[in-house]
């Protein structure tokens, strides 16, 4: 139990990613009626957003 | 040799004179006192703080469920749809750096005494006081106790990671040790709990994992279910501008600069705050904090000015207030 805790803390910013800052930034794109890319949903773009910029807060250890 | 040839003598008398007057008659320290200066200015010190240990404590209660409980009363209204969230955003601002007041003064048991009456009081202010700012009281007051007994030893002080050579940098530095690759601020107290090994350091451990998850958790279940932008601004924002604050004003700021500061009236300064003395947290006087955690925040302006000529004595520069 302890060992997966560790691992779900250790991706914590890559679910980050997927989990908030994805409904955020489409959130934040409904809000502020701004158009995903490419004709993707708000949702799609989010999830494609804050999955990278999560990931690679991931391996570089930094989110900026 | 005989009297008069003694004073016949060129030069004679000046290599038998006394010491110079200004020589000590006992050895000084390095701050320039005696030990006997030093010990009668440890007691005046003493008797003086002691006026002002104690006092009304139940505000800081009152203020950290009264705080808390408006704070958790945001959630149910932001989705309810009846909730001002620029007004809320601010006050959870608040509440995420006021909370830390309040736990501070649990963590030194100011509320409540071990096996005193008001000691399940003294650990519920501490407990919910830092949940906003998702960092478990266990975890604060081992880290904080263990902040004195090491200040601004680089190895043993959890807060040496905090400076940084000027204030824009420790800004700067506030956000850059909560990145998750870099050991400092909560991944550094982590590592040391770990390192301690204790029941307490374990119980800690595990109440932080915890916390994280249950923010973790509230975080993602309001956004996907539409509250993203209400949660940032309950939760989300607030804690990251009540850390760096918290960081820069009851850390930074008073233990700068901190290499090699070591001694008891050296490892805190007393400095002139550019938002005052409310909005600091009574930061500016945190040096008598350190000398005498007993005293609680209320009071330590008061005990600062009384403590002054003290202090003074003993090499602190008073200059700044």
């Amino acid at each position: 139990m302890a060992a997966v805790l560790k691992q779900v803390l250790a991706w914590m910013p890559f679910f980050f990613g997927i989990g908030f800052i994805a409904p955020l930034t489409a959130q934040l794109m409904q809000l502020w009626e701004i158009p995903a890319p490419f004709g993707l949903s708000p949702i799609a773009f989010g999830l494609i957003f804050g999955g990278t910029w999560g990931l690679i807060a991931n391996i570089r250890g930094r989110w900026l | 040799m005989s009297e008069n040839e003694l004073l016949l003598r060129t030069g004679a008398g000046t290599e038998t004179t006394a010491p110079a007057s200004d020589r000590p008659a006992m050895p000084l320290g390095p701050d320039g006192l005696d030990r006997y200066t030093r010990r009668d200015l440890r007691k005046e010190e003493i008797a003086i703080a002691r006026q002002f240990h104690g006092g009304t404590m139940w505000p800081y209660a009152v203020a950290a469920f009264g705080c808390f409980a408006v704070w958790l009363s945001f959630f149910p209204l932001a989705i309810m749809g009846m909730l001002n969230l620029p007004l809320a955003f601010a006050l959870s601002c608040f509440f995420c750096v006021g909370g830390y007041v309040t736990s501070h003064e649990a963590m030194h048991s100011n509320i409540g005494r071990p096996g005193s009456k008001t000691r399940w009081l003294n650990e519920a202010v501490g407990a919910v006081s830092t949940i906003p700012i998702v960092f478990p009281f266990s975890m604060a007051r081992l880290m904080h106790l263990e902040h004195h007994y090491h200040c601004n030893d680089p190895l043993k002080d959890p807060d040496y990671t905090d400076e940084a050579p000027n204030m824009w940098a420790a800004w700067y530095k506030t956000w850059y040790n909560r990145q998750p690759g870099v050991d400092g601020s909560i991944h550094h107290y982590k590592r040391i709990l770990a390192e301690m090994g204790t029941p307490a350091a374990r119980r800690a451990l595990v109440e932080t994992m915890i916390l994280q998850l249950v923010f973790m958790g509230t975080l993602f279940t309001m956004a996907w279910n539409g509250y993203a932008i209400e949660a940032a601004l309950i939760w989300w924002l607030p804690r990251h501008i009540g850390l760096s604050y918290i960081r820069f004003f009851l850390s930074w700021a008073p233990h700068h600069p901190r290499e090699g500061k070591t001694g008891r009236y050296e490892n805190t300064n007393i400095f002139k705050s550019r938002v005052g003395h409310i909005l600091s947290m009574g930061m500016q006087y945190h040096l008598v904090h350190h000398l005498y955690p007993g005293i609680p925040n209320h009071r330590t302006k008061e005990a600062y000015y009384a403590l002054k000529p003290i202090l003074k004595a003993r090499g602190v520069d008073v200059s700044p207030l």
